[in-house]
């Protein structure tokens, strides 16, 4: 053991340390507190081969319900015909509004008659126009 | 089995006082350590006892392969490096015996303590690892786990501190020889 090594270890035994019971008692009670945490749960056990046969046969089982229910579902379920021309590309013909901002006219007297009041209606209106622009 | 491998299988089934007869064995030493990394006695013994909570709380994750002391100073010396950071406290500010735990605990003689000198050239890693290896003879894979260094940073930084503390030592005869 060389010098410095000697020394350290004798300096180091000069470091006088004591537990005391205050805390030792401390401790003792801490770890009494103390839950240890549990380690992982152990993996779980393999299952047998007839628990994997099993599964892939009820695996196979529910893929081909589930292509049968689409393949029933997809069949047509009215007449051909009829499904081409509701999927017609054409558009159907729509007629178009127009606002003729028109008043209908309440016929009580016989039309002859509405007719030449209407004629003289406008006839005074012709009048009235020229007399207001001065012809 | 040893007497240790058998309460640690005891504590690990569950049994506190198994765990207390174990760490019966290194308290004390431990405690000593601490109080070269702490500010204050009391730091020292707030940590050894968090050391020992938390040891005997993780214990199913102890590998067997390692010494149990080496995995007890690993989490010693992360504890105490959390409480010096919640402190703020540079052990190196701690100059007075009033105030230095580790003062206050070394008998007194003419020549200063190796191992305040090395605290004051040293940093804290690199006592720590001169620690392990001399004060508690330690392998230096034992000091790298504990550290969680490599193996050549412990030998390295062994060297160094070595030639550090020789110096140191080299000054101090010298010094004591001059005024002697």
């Amino acid at each position: 053991m060389d010098k410095l090594t000697k020394q350290l270890k004798t300096d180091a035994a000069m470091i006088d340390v004591q537990v005391s019971d205050e805390l030792d008692r401390r401790i003792t009670a801490s770890l009494q507190g103390v839950t240890p945490e549990r380690p992982d749960l152990p993996a779980k056990q393999p299952r047998p081969a007839a628990f994997w046969w099993a599964s892939s046969l009820t695996g196979v089982a529910a893929a081909l319900v589930v292509i049968a229910i689409i393949n029933v579902q997809s069949q047509p379920k009215s007449d051909p015909v009829q499904q081409v021309a509701k999927t017609s590309p054409v558009p159907e013909v729509t007629t178009p509004t127009i606002d003729w901002k028109t008043e209908s006219a309440m016929l009580t007297r016989p039309l002859q008659q509405e007719l030449e009041d209407l004629q003289s209606d406008l006839k005074k209106a012709e009048e009235k126009v020229k007399r207001d622009i001065g012809l | 089995m040893t007497d240790e491998l058998q309460l640690i299988n005891a504590a690990k089934a569950g049994s506190a006082d198994a765990f207390a007869d174990l760490v019966k064995l290194y308290r004390k030493r431990l405690l000593r350590f601490l109080l070269t990394r702490c500010s204050s006695f009391a730091d020292a013994e707030d940590v050894l006892q968090d050391t020992m909570i938390a040891a005997y709380r993780y214990l199913h994750s102890y590998d067997p392969r390692w010494r149990f002391s080496t995995w007890l100073y690993r989490i010693a010396i992360r504890n105490a490096q959390k409480m010096r950071s919640e402190n703020l406290v540079e052990i190196g500010e701690l100059s007075d015996e009033e105030s230095d735990p580790l003062l206050h605990c070394i008998a007194h003689s003419e020549t200063e303590n190796l191992w305040v000198s090395a605290r004051r050239v040293l940093n804290d890693d690199v006592f720590a690892a001169t620690w392990l290896r001399y004060a508690e003879d330690m392998s230096i894979s034992d000091i790298s786990k504990a550290l969680d260094r490599s193996d050549s940073w412990t030998k390295v930084n062994l060297l160094r501190a070595r030639k550090a503390l020789d110096t140191e030592m080299n000054h101090k005869n010298n010094g004591s020889k001059a005024y002697g």
